[in-house]
């Protein structure tokens, strides 16, 4: 009889979960097929179009990984291969770090708060273009304002945006000064329910203000921290937008990272299966990164599901 | 869930009170911020006065700070005789339909992926995100074929479709989702309520930060979006501002007053967005109550 | 017998009516509608667009939808998008170094009969249009805006530094040498400069030189790279010295030589290398200029010409015929000079040029007479290949590191001839 009972009160498993199963579609399915819809097409079309080679006008010719084994000897490819990896370590880590500073200056009550924070929003808004213009004219060699201080300080004026050898390393900070709005952004969102009586218990037993910070707040916003590390990661590997509005890749390809490679390869150069080789071969890398980047997250555990 | 609703007028009683005392003395921190900040808001301070300029003065070596003669023909100009108000239109209808659209169906996704456990679910985020691994810009090709596939190349549909939904709102939403203390969605379960009125009820006000985040983050996408609309759009009244800014960018000569006008005018509905979100990101006591 | 006679006039006559009726009915009773996209901005928009209506009232059989279409530089890259859908123009606006690579499509067709059968004299066209909207043996689109190279001087910093103004048979040396002339440090004033961002205007500014001295770009094949023999390092040595010794040259690396004309609308730079375009910007800045042509190394003064061309593209013959109906028109002499009075553009042909109405234009746009009548210089147009553009890459790499003191121009040039020919096998 209790055996008769059991069959009866208990559903096999896969019949328990179909309700979470369901809910959890349905919640999910309309924005992911938006996204998915419109964003995968194109990256599956990418690939189809690295085994060809075409100038994007002309007749298609199907060339297998020609285009591929073509890049692994390009010695140009691999030097905006390192210029990505530099750029990325020097970019990352400063922007994350900004923008959670930024955000705890910016989490007080204090007067004009609301006109600071907009401040810093600014770079975040302006384009690419807008950008590049306003950074050549302050670290212009002759006219600058960086230079004319240096100069009038007694230095040596520095060439800046202009010297092969310091352009590259230029960009990461004026990256970040536009990108770290979005950082600012999401921590101060984060900051808002850091649970306050930790905070508080923390102060009351005598902890200083590094000690919260550390032990309370950094540990809340760890999963924001995640995904900005992410999600960074990713705009530093695809950097492109100013670093063609300022220097077109110059000079002398000391800007050319992959995208601005790709971007030359396919759209100036007419080499349209190349520069999709280039987006793929990129695709592959980040994917592994990200992988690597969340793997580390969940073993450490630091992004609890 | 009865708790929280006595508690929460009391204490919101007492921070009405509280910061006008605090507020009297002024911040050592004006010292850090205001310097910063005059840092950060230079680009728009310097493009408010370069359409103040002629064209002659703004390419000038060296570069003058200040408009000799501040005028505002530039801004005259530009609205007499241009499309700016359809431009403005078609970028109003754009940024509202995507935005309204990613604040009801990211938070949905995200919360899925962040509490729910379904068949496929890590399989699904790894696709999403993937769609991020290529840039854009070297995307425009197949995106328009799939565009003119569906027939709407070319018109506003094919400008807002694309901000409908974005991976970075979902992955964002779910992080922040994850943050949630897991008792309160179990206590309103118990409390009899279904998954999506869970949803719709308790959680989505606690989200405010996060949602106004993505609203934000939305505005500005959509707003600012170039290249696509530039290779999707050639009917001239289905314009958006950014293409807009294009009829004044000539191949050997760009009438630059003019273009700084257009981009101050550009910018400053953002800002204001922005000013009016970040009032959002206000310190909630909502948790206090929860706990115990 | 009388019935007969009826019944076939009968059927004469509804012959007679049913053919009326079918001729009445027009093969064109609605118009033929075609899509310009002309790439203009500001004055030179609202040209083309008075142009576009004018065509429109006089020829009630052809209606033409002007648009922008894109900023020129992303022209090509919307046609790449568009060409595979039905929403590809008839006429677009394209740069000349991107036309053998658009040509590649197989919507672009010849249009030399459309052109017979429209009665327009091709052949009025300077050459260095028409060959540029030649690729191979298709005729590909008509010259939309036609330039080319000459030297502009600031007047007052040659008066303030003693020197006469350099005369038509002045040589690269003596270019040198007013160069270092009027370089000023005290001042700030720069003698001349040369852009370096590796952009096309990088590029082209070099093959004057070497056709003058007898050399050339590619080989007559288009298949190996000629630039990097004698006359080009000669050419490239030449800038790298004024550059790096005299330092009478400013290498310019912003991008569309914005900051080298900058400096020379403000007083800044003796003078420039520059074409018919920048006048009306120089006279805005308020600067007192004069117009040479290009130095020679001893003999020849060619310069080098840098068509645009509005390329068709092929929906039906119907359509074909009345783009190049309208392009036929548009290179009228009248309507040519009435498009270079309003935007400075240089006369597309020879006939453009005797009009007497072009008076008016030298007065309206000060010195560029001389540009007009240096178009006689042009004698070599740019390799028309598709892979152009990788040469061009290539060489503006080289001459950027040059100018920057890190190659010589026998070893950077070399090191582009290699990338050169592996592009062009």
């Amino acid at each position: 009889m209790a055996a008769v009972a059991r069959k009866h009160s208990r559903p096999p498993a896969w019949r328990r979960a179909l309700p979470e199963n369901i809910t959890g579609w349905s919640f999910a399915l309309p924005a992911s097929v938006i996204v998915l819809g419109l964003g995968f097409f194109p990256v599956i079309w990418s690939f189809v179009l690295s085994t060809k080679a075409t100038n994007g006008f002309g007749p298609e010719q199907s060339v297998g990984l020609a285009n591929y084994r073509e890049l692994a000897h390009d010695q140009e490819w691999l030097d905006a291969v390192s210029r990505s990896l530099k750029f990325t370590l020097l970019y990352v880590p400063t922007t994350v770090l900004m923008g959670l500073g930024l955000a705890l200056l910016l989490n007080q009550k204090i007067r004009f708060i609301g006109f600071y924070r907009t401040c810093f929003f600014v770079p975040f808004v302006a384009s690419a273009a807008a950008t590049g213009v306003i950074f050549l004219y302050v670290l212009d060699p002759q006219y600058g304002v960086v230079d004319n201080a240096i100069a009038w300080m007694g230095f040596h004026r520095q060439l800046f945006l202009d010297d092969p050898d310091w352009a590259l390393f230029l960009l990461a900070p004026i990256y970040t000064w536009t990108a770290v709005g979005f950082d600012v952004l999401i921590y101060l969102a984060a900051l808002q329910d850091v649970p306050q009586d930790q905070s508080e218990a923390a102060r009351i037993d005598g902890a200083g203000r590094f000690a919260v910070f550390r032990h309370v707040i950094l540990p809340a916003v760890r999963p924001i921290t995640v995904l900005a590390v992410v999600w960074e990661t990713i705009n530093a590997l695809q950097f492109f937008d100013i670093a063609w509005a300022t220097k077109r890749g110059g000079p002398i390809d000391a800007t050319t990272v992959i995208i601005v490679y790709g971007y030359k390869l396919g759209f100036v150069q007419g080499q349209a299966g190349l520069g999709a080789a280039v987006a793929c071969v990129l695709f592959v890398g980040i994917v592994v990164l990200v992988l690597l980047q969340v793997g580390y997250a969940r073993w450490r555990k630091l992004d609890v599901v | 869930m009865s708790s929280e609703a006595i508690t929460r007028p009391a204490t919101a009683a007492i921070e009405r009170r509280a910061p006008r005392r605090r507020r009297r003395r002024p911040s050592a921190w004006h010292l850090l911020l205001m310097p910063l900040s005059l840092i950060f808001i230079f680009p728009f301070v310097q493009m408010l006065f370069a359409s103040l300029m002629t064209t002659r003065e703004i390419n000038a070596y060296p570069p003058a700070l200040f408009p000799h003669h501040p005028s505002l023909t530039a801004y005259r100009t530009v609205l007499q005789e241009s499309d700016f108000p359809t431009w403005f239109k078609n970028s109003l209808i754009v940024t509202t339909v995507a935005v309204v659209s990613q604040l009801i169906l990211c938070p949905l996704a995200g919360y899925a992926f962040a509490r729910m456990r379904f068949i496929g679910t890590r399989t699904l985020q790894l696709l999403l995100l993937t769609t991020v691994f290529i840039p854009p810009q070297l995307l425009m090709i197949p995106v328009y074929k799939m565009y003119a596939a569906l027939g709407i190349v070319g018109t506003l549909p094919s400008l807002f479709l694309p901000w409908m939904a974005s991976a970075i709102s979902i992955f964002l939403m779910r992080q922040f989702f994850i943050r949630l203390p897991k008792e309160i969605e179990e206590a309103a379960m118990i409390d009899g309520c279904g998954r999506l009125g869970v949803f719709a009820r308790v959680l989505l006000p606690l989200m405010r930060p996060a949602l106004v985040t993505v609203a934000l983050l939305t505005v500005l996408n959509a707003w600012n979006d170039f290249l696509w609309p530039l290779i999707s759009i050639s009917d001239e009244r289905n314009y958006t501002l950014q293409l807009g800014l294009l009829t004044y960018q000539g191949q050997h000569h760009t009438d630059w007053a003019k273009v700084m006008a257009i981009n101050v005018m550009v910018t400053l509905p953002l800002l204001i967005a922005f000013l009016i979100g970040q009032r959002q990101f206000v310190r909630s006591l909502t948790f206090s109550g929860v706990k115990g | 017998m009388k019935k007969i006679p009826l019944v076939v006039a009968a059927i004469g006559v509804a012959a007679l009516v049913a053919a009326s009726s079918a001729g009445a009915r027009p093969a064109a009773d609605k118009p033929v509608e075609i899509t310009l996209w002309h790439a203009q901005a500001d004055a030179a928009q609202k040209a083309i667009h008075k142009l576009v209506g004018q065509f429109n009232k006089t020829h009630p059989g052809i209606v033409v939808h002007d648009q922008l279409g894109s900023g020129g530089d992303e022209m090509v890259q919307k046609l790449q998008a568009v060409i595979g859908s039905d929403a590809y123009p008839d006429i677009a606006y394209v740069y000349g170094s991107d036309v053998p690579n658009v040509s590649q499509s197989n919507k672009v067709v010849d249009i030399s009969k459309d052109i017979k059968k429209a009665g327009f004299a091709w052949n009025s066209l300077y050459p260095a249009g028409r060959e540029t909207a030649t690729v191979g043996s298709k005729v590909v689109g008509f010259p939309a805006v036609i330039d080319n190279l000459a030297v502009v001087y600031n007047t007052k910093i040659l008066k303030a530094a003693g020197v006469a103004p350099p005369k038509p048979n002045w040589t690269w040396s003596d270019y040198r040498a007013l160069a270092k002339k009027l370089t000023d440090s005290s001042k700030d004033i720069i003698g001349t400069g040369y852009p370096i961002s590796g952009s096309e205007d990088t590029t082209w500014r070099l093959w004057p030189m070497i056709w003058q001295q007898g050399g050339d770009v590619l080989d007559s094949a288009n298949k190996k790279a000629l630039f990097g023999g004698p006359q080009g390092v000669k050419a490239l040595q030449l800038l790298s010295d004024m550059a790096l010794k005299d330092k009478s040259l400013y290498p310019d690396q912003s991008s569309d030589s914005l900051k080298m004309y900058g400096l020379f609308e403000s007083g800044k730079m003796g003078m420039v290398v520059t074409g018919p375009w920048q006048l009306q910007e120089i006279k805005d800045h308020g600067i007192s200029y004069g117009v040479q042509v290009m130095p020679s190394f001893g003999g020849s003064h060619e310069t080098i010409s840098g068509p645009d061309v509005y390329m068709v593209f092929n929906h039906s013959d119907e359509r074909r015929a009345a783009a190049v109906t309208f392009l036929s028109w548009l290179h009228q002499p009248a309507q040519d000079l009435q498009w270079d009075m309003q935007t400075g553009n240089l006369p597309l042909s020879a006939k453009t040029a005797a009009l007497p109405g072009m008076k008016q234009y030298d007065a309206k746009f000060t010195g560029v007479d001389l540009f007009v009548k240096n178009l006689q210089n042009a004698h070599h147009i740019r390799p028309p290949v598709a892979a152009y553009t990788s040469v061009s890459v290539a060489v503006g790499k080289a001459i950027a590191t040059s100018l920057l003191g890190r190659g010589s121009p026998k070893d950077t040039l070399g090191q582009a001839a290699k990338t050169a020919d592996k592009a062009l096998s």
